[in-house]
């Protein structure tokens, strides 16, 4: 009786309200290191270090595949109502009446002088329909861009398209997909956490990120994914009260290398460098200095 | 109560990363913990309880909890993460749900044999690029029941005949009284490169596995004709520039990264059970006492519960953790070089007719045809700085002070704005998932918003000639 007593006690203090997405969500699992959770996965992914997380929102729209990380339809469902086949390579402005796109605003280079950038044209300015975003707008990054409209899953909803010519739009009730596994209606699958398959296949969370992986520690500014990927390391202040410390992958790795920031691209590691030895060359930052 | 019927059963995690490493031993268990005694630090990772797994049964043998995080084992090597996904249930439509154990199986007139599971993984970074659906790489265990080490096994229709890419293993971990949960591990690959037949050695690659006279990954380039659009942003294979830049010329280089999907299902009385979750496999976290300002984890969180955020929802506690992530963020970025300052880190001020130092958001903007500016004086952006700011403002919230700085968080809508006074909001001088300037999740933004102090508390701050006072009329935790 005792030990019925004590089972029935473990298992309501363990257990996990079905219809709880954030205590599903959140859970680490028994065993697992933080760093197993999307807790510590980046996800401003351009590309991405663990996934490009970009890749969830392409079916999101039943019938359309959309690009990735750009507003346009890169391709129709055959099996989709005729209205939508007309959408291949055309670009989404507006989900239930919120845009998807902004504006660039800013001073002109001085080559192309002006004070600021010419107030868009037409719905969005003089954009051809099927090209990738000019300089006067830009596609905003889907997950803010549509967190209005997932809650809608299953509804249809209004959608503008840019037409052949600026000033013409499309207007189409798209459905939105369950971005969870829970399709409404089904009460067993009711507040399922796990993203549907609808959205999502093996290999495509991964599928945009650099080939091999090690590029994405060479390539363009990213150094933003700094918990992830370190830049600037074993700071110290200066005699002058600055800051002084080392490029995280600066090829000079002892210990007693002089605290100097390079970007001198001599000094630092090469792509074939990290092909072949970043387990090795590679340090563990603990506390901002290097450790194992 | 014993079992008697199982409603519906899910995995969870419902997505779990593995991160490479050649160590056999995979990386333990711990908590990356603020220090009570000092707020602004860096947090300490502390031994949590580690499974440790029999190689040779495949069944959990004991619980440790590590004195002392070690990232490598003896070797040097790097110890991979290899995350458990367990099987929960729940027996009743009004019941939790709870791990699923083998005596529940056992209450089921089931046994762990009867379990099913099936892990597809794949790499699809090649065919997302030339299209060629025989350049993806999969691996299939197909079902099984046992415990042994299921190899991933990722192979390609473009490949040499009987190559493959190790993708890691995964293994039915097998339940015994002391450990009766079921659940499965998956160990992720090493993090090597694989390369072309090309008959010449290549130093980089580990193994040849694809075979050029079968598929066009190498010498592909993005712009080729016939292709899907170029991945954003573009050129991010190993490769070769020629003609000025203008073509990235790809050597034809694989690695052993996945991405997949864990399935598992079993029949009670009739009733067959299904459920899956996600996976993927990517780098080690190289500081791991730090955590990202904006997650995966905060995206699926907006996803689930929405963009906003109601004053009673407005909780401190949260406004804190994003405060400190943007701290552990920027306290490992050199911030004077990501500003665009010129003639430094060993750079001149100009090459090739542009300013040397912009690779970074300063130097991006030009792609806007903006203006190279450093983004925030030169004078004021030195790390150590911009570090002490971003601890003062972490003080001032830990101490309870309402989120005074919400005008100069970046609203989603102004990640476009490349004037001087829309570059300088925060988070600063980062890139999102757009290219353009990063913004907080709007659920991220709207949890500060709602502990910002409202105009009702300005206007009384002023009327005292005060500061904002800690408390306000909301955004305390009561």
């Amino acid at each position: 009786m005792a030990k019925n007593n004590k089972t029935k006690k473990q298992r309501q203090t363990t257990g996990i309200e079905p219809l709880n997405l954030s205590a599903q969500l959140s859970y680490r699992g028994a065993g697992n290191p933080p760093n197993s959770h999307p807790s510590q996965a980046i996800s401003n992914c351009f590309p991405g270090l663990e996934s490009d997380f970009r890749n969830v929102w392409r079916r999101i729209f039943v019938g359309l595949e959309m690009n990735e990380a750009d507003t346009v339809v890169v391709k129709v469902e055959d099996r989709a109502p005729a209205e939508l086949q007309n959408l291949l390579n055309k670009r989404l402005l507006k989900v239930d009446g919120q845009p998807v796109f902004v504006h660039i605003r800013g001073p002109h280079a001085v080559e192309n002088p002006g004070p600021d950038f010419p107030e868009p044209q037409g719905l969005v300015g003089n954009l051809p329909s099927n090209t990738p975003a000019s300089a006067s707008i830009s596609g905003m990054e889907w997950s803010n861009a549509l967190a209005h409209v997932i809650s809608k899953a299953g509804q249809a909803i209004e959608c503008i398209f840019q037409g052949n010519r600026p000033s013409e739009e499309i207007r189409v009730q798209l459905i939105i997909r369950s971005f969870f596994d829970n399709e409404p209606g089904n009460e067993t699958a009711a507040g399922r956490a796990v993203i549907s398959k609808d959205l999502i296949r093996p290999g495509e969370l991964s599928q945009s990120l650099c080939s091999p992986w090690q590029n994405d520690y060479l390539e363009c500014a990213c150094y933003y994914w700094a918990a992830s990927r370190p830049d600037y390391v074993n700071v110290e202040p200066g005699p002058d009260g600055t800051s002084r410390g080392n490029n995280w992958i600066q090829k000079d790795q002892s210990t007693d290398a002089p605290r100097s920031y390079t970007l001198d691209g001599s000094k630092l590691l090469s792509y074939d460098d990290l092909f072949r030895a970043w387990e090795k060359l590679l340090k563990f930052q603990i506390g901002g200095k290097d450790s194992e | 109560m014993p079992a008697k019927e199982i409603f519906e059963i899910r995995l969870l995690p419902p997505l779990v990363i593995g991160r490479l490493g050649s160590s056999e031993q995979p990386l333990d268990n711990y908590e990356a913990q603020v220090p009570e005694n000092d707020p602004l630090g860096y947090r300490r990772l502390v031994g949590a309880p580690t499974f440790l797994v029999s190689t040779k049964t495949g069944e959990i043998t004991s619980v440790t909890k590590p004195e002392v995080i070690r990232f490598r084992d003896e070797a040097k090597l790097i110890r991979p993460v290899c995350p458990f996904v367990e099987v929960w249930a729940r027996f009743d439509k009004r019941g939790a749900l709870v791990p699923l154990t083998s005596e529940h199986l056992r209450e089921l007139d089931l046994k762990p044999a009867d379990i099913k599971w099936r892990v597809v993984a794949a790499n699809l970074k090649v065919s997302r690029r030339t299209g060629d659906k025989n350049d993806g790489v999969e691996a299939n265990t197909d079902w099984f029941s046992d415990h042994a080490i299921k190899q991933l096994q990722g192979k390609s229709g473009n490949f040499v005949t009987n190559k493959f890419i190790l993708f890691g293993s995964v293994r039915y971990i097998r339940p015994n009284p002391r450990f009766p949960q079921i659940r499965l591990r998956f160990t992720p690959a090493t993090g090597k490169v694989y390369g072309p037949s090309i008959g010449a050695r290549d130093a980089n690659v580990v193994e040849t596995v694809y075979d050029p006279e079968k598929g066009g990954w190498l010498n592909f380039f993005d712009g080729q004709r016939d292709t899907p659009p170029s991945t954003s942003p573009s050129d991010i294979y190993a490769g070769t520039d020629i003609d000025n830049g203008r073509w990235h010329i790809s050597r034809g280089y694989l690695d052993d990264e996945c991405s997949g999907t864990i399935e598992v299902e079993f029949t009670v009385r009739g009733h067959k059970l299904i459920a899956y979750s996600h996976f993927t496999a990517g780098p080690p976290t190289f500081a791991p006492d730090s955590f990202p300002v904006r997650t995966i984890a905060d995206e699926l969180e907006q996803i689930a519960l929405g963009p906003n955020v109601s004053p009673a929802d407005a909780d401190q506690e949260k406004v804190i953790d994003i405060v400190r992530r943007a701290l552990e963020t920027v306290r490992l970025i050199n911030t004077a070089v990501m500003n665009g300052n010129q003639g430094i880190a060993g750079l001149p001020v100009r090459a090739g007719g542009q300013f040397a130092n912009n690779n970074n958001m300063a130097g991006q903007d030009t792609s806007y045809q903006r203006a190279f500016t450093p983004i925030f004086d030169p004078s004021v952006v030195d790390a150590l700085a911009i570090r002490a700011r971003h601890e003062r403002v972490l003080m001032a919230v830990i101490s309870g002070t309402p989120a005074w700085f919400l005008p100069k968080l970046r609203h989603y809508t102004e990640v476009g704005d490349l004037t001087d006074s829309g570059r300088r909001k925060m988070p600063g001088m980062m890139r999102g998932a757009d290219a353009l300037y990063l913004a907080l999740t709007r659920r991220q933004y709207n949890l500060v918003k709602a502990t910002a102090p409202t105009e009702t508390d300005l206007e009384n701050a002023d009327a005292l000639g005060n500061t904002i006072a800690r408390g306000g009329s909301h955004g305390q935790k009561q």
